[in-house]
């Protein structure tokens, strides 16, 4: 079994399937596999880390959402801010062809941070989007070398931070 | 991810292990779904988080719920798409006043 992550980044698609799999349950509709799947990830990763967490744009769409189907997903996952070089990173991972969404969101894995200041960045990122994790998977030799190009030219706390991992939706209910 | 071979009798066995990890018994319900990728299996119920949030609401959530839940689903997949794309967050340099500096160690 691979090992299990301390620190989750639950990615926008994963946290929009939970909520519309709350909504199927509650007008009585069958869920589609997407959202059952997103749903089983989520509640597997909270079964052994209660350090899960969302980036700002998926806390900031929670928050105007109707807080009987959005409060518990807040109350579960804490919400990064941007650390510093947050983008700088972000833009260059752009030169690996992912979207701009997908880069932000592995970004915010390395250089997020709490609001108070003692967690930055998380272990793993769980995504619903299957070419996202492919195209890591496929350029992660390069992708750390970039990084690591990036960080050791950078000042104290900088110069430690680390690459997620990164897990489908499907990789959680299988492989962790 | 599993492979099952199909028997003679048109017969497959789930590992014990997976019959362990996922609380299945004999006699329990699974659905069989034709879907694009091909036949995927599908145990029905609900997981943990999904079954404590609804039990955790009341008769009035629920009704809540219930309204708040038609209204998103009569909803088209372009404007569910507008809701969940809003306030995408900017890559441009000049957008960089918002991020923090890390706290030194």
């Amino acid at each position: 079994m691979t090992s299990r992550p301390s620190s989750v980044l639950f990615d926008k698609g994963v946290i929009r399937r939970v909520y519309e799999r709350h909504v199927r349950l509650a007008v009585g509709r069958p869920p589609t596999l997407l959202q059952v799947e997103a749903a089983g990830a989520y509640a597997r990763v909270a079964s052994f880390t209660n350090s899960l967490w969302i980036t700002q744009q998926t806390a900031n769409i929670l928050h105007r959402r109707t807080p009987v189907f959005a409060a518990s997903i807040l109350s579960d996952c804490r919400t990064f801010k941007k650390g510093r070089y947050l983008r700088r990173w972000a833009r260059r991972l752009r030169d690996f062809d992912f979207s701009a969404e997908d880069v932000i969101v592995l970004a915010y894995a390395s250089f997020g941070v709490s609001a108070d200041g003692t967690q930055i960045g998380t272990e793993a990122v769980v995504t619903a989007d299957l070419r996202l994790a492919t195209r890591y998977e496929d350029n992660t030799a390069e992708i750390e070398r970039r990084f690591m190009e990036m960080i050791t030219a950078l000042a104290g706390v900088y110069a430690t931070l680390t690459l997620p991992r990164v897990f489908t939706t499907a990789d959680v209910l299988t492989i962790l | 991810m599993e492979k099952l071979i199909v028997d003679d009798d048109g017969k497959v066995t789930i590992p014990p292990h997976v019959l362990a990890k996922r609380g299945l018994h004999p006699g329990d319900e699974l659905t069989l779904v034709e879907a694009d990728e091909g036949l995927l299996v599908y145990q029905r119920g609900l997981d943990p988080l999904t079954a404590r949030w609804w039990k955790g609401l009341s008769d009035d959530e629920r009704r809540q719920a219930e309204a708040e839940a038609r209204s998103y689903e009569d909803l088209s997949e372009e404007e569910r798409d507008r809701i969940w794309n809003d306030g995408a967050e900017s890559l441009e340099e000049g957008a960089e006043g918002d991020e923090v500096d890390l706290p030194t160690k």
